[in-house]
Parts: structure tokens; C-alpha cells; sequence
């Protein structure tokens, strides 16, 4: 399955994103666009899947990597990607994303895309039937 | 005191960011009876040799007597402190350039504002296997 992309968020159009479906094993790649301006930094980018409620996000899964942004006067804008292996923490239904740049206390945190994210569970190892198909001397 | 071409005014910031396009305007009095041709130049002191110029685009002008004429120039701020230093000329009958008048200005590297980010929104998600 191709990545979906998010269309930009122009007034108050709200378009319903398509949700990618992954089972435990896999590797969900997001990809964020983020802006800086002034001094050279490193600091992690971090992505989590889990559900937003009234309680604010609850993460089951999450990954960061070190981001490295050199010194501007003006604004930039940059792209990069985390990817979080998808593990059976995760169990089936529908979940929700959101990044952010920073540690305990976010620089910055992006919007939650709501129900973007469908974990497939896969059952366990079951074998059905079994017949004798022939027989024969050897 | 100069002759003819009087530089008045260097206008220029205090501070520039490194690395920054730093715009100045050079004011000069033609302190002359009559309308003389007014060249200006410039360049900048900050430890390098021979010193980088200044780029004025339109650097020479006929100026009314009395009357004083601004000159914009334009020039890229190193990293440390830089003495801008512009000159003025008068165009003789002779047909040469005649230097008159010299004045410094004094602008310091703006220290570099702190790391923000602005925003941050996911733009794309995807299966790897």
C-alpha cells in the first residue's frame, strides 16, 4: 500500500483521511513537516499512535529519532520521517496519530489525525484438516 | 569640512544579522552655489584586506545646490563588528572625480535569536514492511 498523504489544511473543508492497515510486525513510517528558525539544534522527533480523549493522548506506541536543524534568521521548512514497529501492544481496531519535536516538554505538537491508523490482527497458528492424499511403497 | 560634496548622514542599523543584506543610505549636501555632479563609495573595515566595497547602485547623481541627495547602498554583514566608511566626490570641470568628504558608521553582529519552531503536521503515513 502507497503512503497517504494529507492534504494541506485550508480553511474549514474537512476532508476524512484514508486509514492504512498494519499488523503487528510492521513498520508505520510518518512523516512530518515542521518549521524552524534561529540557532542550530538537535532534538528528537517523535510520532505515536494511540487514542486521543478527553484525557488527552494515550500512546501505546511510539518512536523519535534526533533531528538536526542548522542556525536561520528566517523560517525553514523541513521534512522527516519516524518509523514505529507495529507490535501486539496494538490490539485490532482503528487508531489515531500525532507528532511532535521535543522531549517531556514539546517544543511543538501537531494536530491528531483521528482514525488513520487500522490494526489487522492475525490468529494464531491453527492448523484445520489433515487427509492422506496417497500411499505408497518406497 | 568638505568642499563641496558634505556627507551628512550615514543611515544604517546598529546591529545586523550575520550573513544578512544590510541596506544604508549615504546623505550628502552639495554645499555648492550650483548643481555639481556627487559620486559616493564605501567600504568596510572589519579585519580584511584590501576592505570589501559597497554596492551602490545608482552612486552618482547631479544634485542642486544646497539640495542633499540621498545615495542607497547595499552590502552582506560579516560575523564581527564592521566600520562602514563612505566617501563623497565632486565632479570637476575637468572631467575628473574629486574626493571630498569621509564618514564611518559603526554596526555590530546582531546576536543569533534563539531556536524556535514554528508548527509541525503530519503530512504523510505509511506501511513498511
Amino acid at each position: 500500500m502507497g503512503a497517504v498523504f494529507i492534504p494541506s489544511e485550508f480553511g474549514i473543508v474537512f476532508l476524512p483521511l484514508a486509514n492504512v492497515q498494519v499488523k503487528a510486525g510492521d513498520k508505520l513510517r510518518i512523516t512530518s513537516r515542521y518549521s524552524h528558525r534561529g540557532k542550530a539544534e538537535s532534538v528528537p522527533l517523535y510520532a505515536a499512535i494511540g487514542n486521543s480523549g478527553w484525557a488527552g493522548f494515550d500512546e501505546v506506541l511510539n518512536a523519535s529519532k534526533t533531528i538536526n536543524v542548522p542556525e536561520t534568521a528566517d523560517w525553514q521548512f523541513y521534512e522527516d520521517y519516524v518509523d514505529i514497529t507495529i507490535t501486539t501492544a496494538l490490539a485490532k481496531g482503528l487508531y489515531d496519530l500525532y507528532a511532535k519535536i521535543g522531549g517531556t516538554i514539546p517544543k511543538v505538537i501537531s494536530p491528531t489525525l483521528y482514525d488513520v491508523v487500522e490494526v489487522l490482527v492475525t490468529g494464531n497458528s491453527e492448523f484445520g484438516e489433515i487427509t492422506i492424499n496417497s500411499y505408497a511403497k518406497v | 569640512m568638505a568642499q563641496y560634496a558634505d556627507i551628512i548622514e550615514i543611515v544604517a542599523p546598529g546591529e545586523a544579522q550575520a550573513g544578512s543584506r544590510v541596506d544604508i543610505t549615504v546623505k550628502v549636501k552639495n554645499t555648492h552655489s550650483g548643481a555639481i555632479g556627487i559620486m559616493v563609495g564605501g567600504a568596510l573595515e572589519y579585519g580584511v584586506s584590501p576592505w570589501p566595497g559597497i554596492s551602490f547602485p545608482e552612486p552618482s547623481a547631479n544634485v542642486g545646490g544646497g539640495v542633499t541627495q540621498s545615495f542607497a547602498g547595499y552590502f552582506t554583514m560579516p560575523d564581527k563588528k564592521v566600520t562602514i566608511h563612505a566617501y563623497s566626490y565632486w565632479y570637476g570641470a575637468d572631467g575628473y572625480w574629486y574626493f571630498d568628504d569621509e564618514m564611518t558608521k559603526v554596526i555590530n553582529p546582531a546576536a543569533a535569536i534563539e531556536s524556535q519552531f514554528g508548527s509541525i503536521e503530519i503530512v504523510s503515513y505509511e506501511r513498511r514492511l
